[in-house]
């Protein structure tokens, strides 16, 4: 539609397709903000109850954007790890099963070296990073080494480390109750928890290493055309497994935040975080395909779907249908964001 | 002879191999009776790697499956007493609807059917969750022996559900083997592109591929439900695994175009192996993820097409 547009008319050349592409989710993010007010006025008024738009909104509220903030920030580093991935056209599924043994591991360490961070315990943390560096570098392994399609290598890796976490726990939960760690949620600054901050703070690392480092301009060099690259003397797979292993930092950060959320690690702490982040990176605008897109794309993407699932919930929905518009959305995302005319089949 | 010639074999070596050690660890594994048992418990997900296999076979993957067997056991559950055996009608409708829109959104839309199926997966499951309400539920005894006690039961030392995964094996295999659709599959598996340039309806068998994966995922759920006499819309997790494992391990690579639906038998039973020696040599129940998640890295890693993949691996 949008290559019609530019065609048409000089006039309408303003919104060419990659102006769309670039601006789309911010839109879409905007209007999302709006419309969930607009429901809950709507809801009053019909009750004859007097609302103000905006300033009677129970969504529209700091309060609650500390509660978007809270369910969207082990997301968030989630779906940065999988967006360097993504920007080099492959994909990375195996999130749920890293995550859990990050997860479980951190809590194991941090029970055993002392349950608190003011003691050797906190060394717990910096472990569980290196634990997510090793699952991504092995699962890069597999993918790079073995030539397996990385959807398919990083799936089977997923499994094997839901397994390794089940065989880890037992199917047991731990609780990590150190008040300090537990402080990334109860802690507040500026009515939001310390936990945002610091996701915040990994989004300006990974910014950092998306801009300003080598590594970052030779994910969107492959992205934009491995063999290209190839040719012009990169060394993609050693690209490559750097990625994945980065992408297994990242989700060992999740999988702190996440334990700092609830306070439990467990085999199911990985549950739901496959779906969710692929769908935030892909509806942000970072295209399947590579090589466009980038990690503040994930940012916006994240909070789409942060402030889908809990505008629902504000407005009544029944929170089984998320599932469902989570599905639409991703395909409508990757449908939106396919140049048809460079894509000769799909597998 | 080199690993080439033998990959056709490759299969049939493992399943006699594993079998063997499994055999002399424990010789009651060699026992008739049980060994029926043991293949029988597995027919869901049998089914459910059969109607994989036409996913695979054309290069795709249909990530959808454990989610449609988990609305198909909750549909069957909520609407037995109203349709009778008819319920399975509605099933299998469903399964071949939603198999088709994610080939669909594959063929015309230009999504990676891991995306949409993943997606479709999370629609359907949506639809469980909705209509169990969140809950286990459970069949009425009476009705659901009235409809469907003969999927389960033996006549003359054969357990139906044999019969059944014979029936439908047979049906896979006559669609593969007998039709010019199966034709076209080994076309559109062997090379799309060629197979488009000599003129055909690419689009339509692989929309008809992820169709009749739907279906079979949705029989299996159907099957699956009936034998535990109930529905949920978490009852089939952890069927997705072992169905790719089936199928993968039985000779059909991930890029397509050789193996099929008599591979996916040996797969199945390459499974049940694994699975019952894990039992008799007491690895654990947990660890068996693992062991199978690592199975499925070998199996890729030995049958994958390489020269298919034009040099980049993405």
């Amino acid at each position: 539609m949008a290559d019609t547009m530019a065609n048409a008319a000089p006039a309408a050349r303003f919104l060419t397709r990659d102006r769309i592409i670039k601006w789309a989710p911010l839109l879409v993010l905007g209007v999302l903000i709006l419309l969930f007010p607009f429901f809950e006025w709507l809801e009053d008024i019909r009750a004859g109850e007097a609302h103000a738009y905006l300033i009677d909104s129970r969504f529209f509220s700091i309060r609650n954007a500390a509660r978007i903030g809270i369910a969207a920030a082990p997301a968030l580093m989630v779906a940065i790890g999988v967006t360097f991935i993504i920007i080099m056209g492959s994909i990375d599924l195996s999130m749920e099963g890293t995550v859990s043994v990050c997860a479980v591991v951190f809590a194991f360490a941090f029970l055993a070296w002392g349950g608190t961070v003011l003691s050797w315990a906190w060394l717990a943390i910096p472990a569980a990073m290196l634990v997510g560096a090793a699952m991504g570098f092995i699962n890069g392994l597999v993918h790079v080494k073995l030539k397996i399609p990385s959807f398919m290598a990083s799936l089977a890796m997923g499994f094997v480390g839901t397994g390794l976490a089940l065989l880890l726990t037992g199917g047991d939960r731990t609780r990590v109750e150190d008040p300090i760690f537990r402080s990334l949620l109860t802690e507040r600054w500026f009515n939001f928890p310390v936990m945002v901050y610091v996701a915040l703070a990994f989004l300006l690392i990974a910014w950092f290493i998306q801009s300003r480092t080598t590594l970052g301009r030779n994910f969107y060099a492959v992205g934009g055309g491995e063999e290209l690259a190839h040719a012009s003397g990169l060394n993609v797979e050693r690209v490559r497994l750097m990625g994945f292993t980065l992408a297994g930092v990242f989700f060992a950060v999740g999988a702190l935040l996440a334990v700092g959320r609830i306070g439990i690690a467990e085999t199911a702490t990985g549950n739901n975080f496959m779906f969710v982040s692929i769908t935030a990176v892909v509806v942000g605008g970072t295209a399947l395909w590579g090589g466009i897109g980038g990690v503040w794309n994930t940012l916006v993407g994240v909070l789409i779907v942060s402030v889908i699932n809990n505008g629902m919930v504000v407005i009544g929905l029944p929170a089984y249908v998320q599932d469902a518009v989570l599905g639409i959305l991703v395909i409508l995302a990757v449908v939106l964001s396919t140049d048809r005319r460079s894509v000769s089949f799909v597998k | 002879m080199t690993l080439e010639t033998l990959k056709p074999y490759l299969p049939w070596i493992t399943l006699f191999v594993l079998a063997g050690i499994v055999g002399i660890a424990n010789p009651a594994f060699f026992n008739p009776s049980g060994l029926i048992a043991l293949v029988a418990d597995i027919t869901p997900l049998f089914i459910m790697a059969l109607g994989m296999t036409f996913a695979i076979y054309i290069g795709g993957i249909d990530l959808s499956v454990q989610q449609m067997a988990n609305l198909v056991t909750v549909i069957a559950t909520v609407y037995l007493a109203q349709f009778g055996i008819g319920v399975a009608l509605i099933c299998i409708i469903i399964g071949f609807l939603i198999g088709a829109i994610s080939g669909y959104i594959t063929t015309r839309l230009y999504v990676p059917s891991f995306v949409s199926t993943l997606a479709m997966g999370f629609v359907a499951l949506s639809g469980a969750k909705y209509l169990s309400g969140e809950r286990a539920l459970s069949m009425d005894a009476t009705l659901r022996d009235r409809s469907f006690g003969w999927m389960f039961g033996n006549t003359a030392g054969v357990p139906h559900e044999l019969v059944i995964a014979g029936v439908l094996l047979f049906i896979a295999w006559f669609l593969q083997k007998r039709t010019t659709f199966g034709r076209a599959l080994k076309a559109v598996g062997s090379g799309e592109l060629a197979a488009v340039a000599s003129g055909l309806n690419v689009d339509r068998i692989k929309i008809l591929a992820f169709a009749i994966s739907g279906t079979f995922a949705a029989i299996a759920g159907l099957m699956f439900s009936v034998k535990l006499s109930g529905g949920d819309a978490n009852l089939a997790n952890g069927f997705l695994l072992l169905a790719i494992v089936a199928v993968l391990v039985g000779g059909t690579p991930l890029t397509g175009g050789v193996g099929g639906v008599v591979n996916t038998v040996i797969g199945t039973l390459i499974v049940v192996v694994i699975r019952a020696g894990m039992v008799y040599l007491e690895i654990d129940a947990t660890q068996q993820q693992m062991v199978f998640g690592i199975v499925l890295i070998v199996a890729i890693a030995l049958t994958i097409d390489r020269s298919k993949l034009r040099g980049v691996v993405k």
